[in-house]
């Protein structure tokens, strides 16, 4: 059974991913570049447990054992005694093929090398270290500490001891893993493309109104979001960002074609939520 | 205010029975037909069976999603022996309102629903209009599906309309990633109901829907737009010819046994 795990990266993914992996009772070792991202990250965790001895779901106690669990270092050599990796860095192909290039210097052979990438193919993460058979995806959903999914991706060269070893963790942190295949968008962002895409169709052939189409999916289909408040809440910019990566990994295919009216919502800055307006107005 | 009315249903399995149900839990006197093609899942209890529609019904729903000639043949017996104040409800996923309204002699009584398994388990049912409808048409059918305790709101005239079209591309994207071999559908339900909130899984989804119905929208919008986005995955299309080959079979046996 794993007893130490590295995460790399302290954003919201990355400390997020500490949190519950310290919280399932293992010894983290955080790792940042940045001293200053190690800090706000700790700090985050830190008030997100406070939260949660207030609500009552744990103690003071086990919020300071929590915390003492994590281990904040600045320096990449330290992620040398976790037997289970999760690089959580930013969502940039050379960067994270750098970082895994780097663990395979420090970390021992038989450790598991897991990306937390939504996007990259993880095939192409493990291409240049020298055991990309121990090279897995584990695609958490944000934020860590309350999305149960975790989407187990399997490159075309990870052993079933990897995906094996990456499963059992998943359910040691309280998840629920799902396998599926080195593929663009994995599971979810793949399968869920057409609640955007056919909604901006239907949108712009002008079969419905966002609000209607909205009530719609929540009243008679049950969904508890709308497409399009959801595409206020996600982002515009993520969403159609995700979108783009998925059709053009696919090479163009149909299904996943952009729409233009996302595209301009991007290029007029209304990128939902966080701007204040998207397809809905918001008070800031 | 709708006079209190009968009500005849055409159609295929399921959508007759769960319109039925649906009508006669609010106090409607229901009349019944189902196509001679359709499965044959009985109706339900206190549901008239009716051979043909007659003067006596005021508000006349069609159900038939999956075989268009026999829906133009109910749409122009419905247009032919109904009284003239009586208006149609006839699902328009796989046939647009405005097509419909072309087969018959008094296309203004005639509304578009979309009428798709599982979609009442909602509280709301999307109506269309063809240019034909008239006023009063579009405000008795709105009356009636406020009777029926749903809300209603009307959208263009459009193949698959809203709901039942998202949900069909959902489905048809879970299946070419099971085909694809990408994850088993139990996996990609789970995935979806805990990665994104969904009510229910695509592939149970699909499921419960049916995939004969599933397939026929997605047809439906494949031929209407001419677009590869609308094709059905091949998965898909296999699950809906076993479960119309299960039918055949089951209805081969029942005459069997007479």
């Amino acid at each position: 059974m794993i007893r130490t795990i590295g995460v790399i990266g302290s954003g919201t993914m990355g400390g997020g991913i500490a949190h519950v992996a310290s919280a399932a009772g293992l010894d983290v070792v955080l790792h940042d570049v940045s001293s200053e991202a190690l800090k706000v990250a700790m700090e985050r965790i830190k008030s997100d447990l406070r939260r949660d001895v207030e609500k009552g779901r744990i103690t003071t106690t086990q919020a300071t054992e929590i915390m003492a669990r994590i281990h904040p270092r600045k320096a990449f050599n330290d992620l040398g005694e976790a037997e289970f990796i999760v690089e959580a860095a930013v969502e940039n192909l050379n960067v994270k093929r750098e970082i895994f290039k780097k663990l395979d210097a420090i970390v021992a052979p038989e450790a598991v090398l897991a990306t937390n990438t939504s996007s990259l193919s993880i095939t192409a993460i493990a291409s240049l270290t020298k055991t990309p058979e121990s090279v897995v995806g584990m695609h958490f959903f944000n934020p860590p500490p309350v999305m149960k999914l975790v989407e187990i991706v399997r490159g075309a060269q990870t052993s079933g001891a990897t995906i094996k070893t990456a499963t059992a963790l998943a359910l040691a942190l309280g998840k629920v893993p799902v396998i599926c295949k080195d593929t663009p968008g994995f599971i979810v962002n793949r399968v869920a493309r057409p609640f955007y895409g056919e909604a901006l169709r239907l949108l712009g052939e002008g079969v419905a109104s966002v609000e209607v189409i909205d009530k719609i999916v929540k009243t008679e289909g049950g969904f508890k979001m709308g497409p399009f408040e959801l595409m206020d809440l996600i982002g515009i910019d993520i969403n159609y960002a995700v979108t783009r990566s998925v059709y053009e990994q696919f090479f163009h295919e149909p299904r996943f074609r952009p729409h233009p009216i996302q595209q301009r919502m991007v290029e007029a800055g209304t990128l939902g939520r966080k701007t204040g307006k998207g397809f809905y107005t918001y008070n800031k | 205010m709708v006079p209190r009315a009968r009500v005849v249903l055409l159609g295929e399995s399921p959508l007759v029975q769960e319109y039925a149900a649906l009508c006669l839990g609010k106090g409607w006197d229901v009349h019944a037909h189902l196509n001679s093609d359709s499965a044959d899942l009985g109706l339900p209890k206190g549901t008239k069976k009716v051979a043909k529609p007659t003067k006596a019904f005021t508000i006349a729903f069609e159900l038939t999603n999956t075989n268009p000639e026999q829906k133009r043949k109910n749409i122009i017996d419905l247009d032919r022996l109904l009284g003239p104040k009586a208006i149609i409800l006839s699902s328009s996923l796989t046939v647009t309102v405005a097509e419909q309204a072309s087969w018959v002699s008094r296309s203004e009584r005639l509304v578009g629903i979309d009428a798709f398994p599982t979609m009442l388990d909602g509280g709301l049912i999307e109506l269309a209009t063809s240019p034909a409808t008239d006023e009063a048409t579009l405000a008795t059918a709105k009356d009636f599906v406020k009777s029926l305790g749903k809300e209603s709101a009307v959208v263009q005239d459009s193949i698959g309309m809203v709901m039942p079209r998202v949900l069909c591309m959902l489905i048809n994207e879970a299946c070419f990633a099971m085909m694809e071999g990408v994850a088993a559908g139990k996996d990609i339900d789970t995935a979806m109901k805990l990665g994104t909130n969904y009510p229910s899984g695509p592939t149970e989804w699909g499921k419960r829907i049916g995939f004969t119905q599933v397939e026929a929208v997605l047809s439906a919008l494949h031929h209407s737009f001419g677009e590869d986005r609308y094709r059905v995955a091949p998965l898909l299309r296999q699950m809906a010819l076993r479960r119309k080959s299960n039918h055949k079979e089951h209805r081969v046996r029942k005459e069997k046994l007479k």
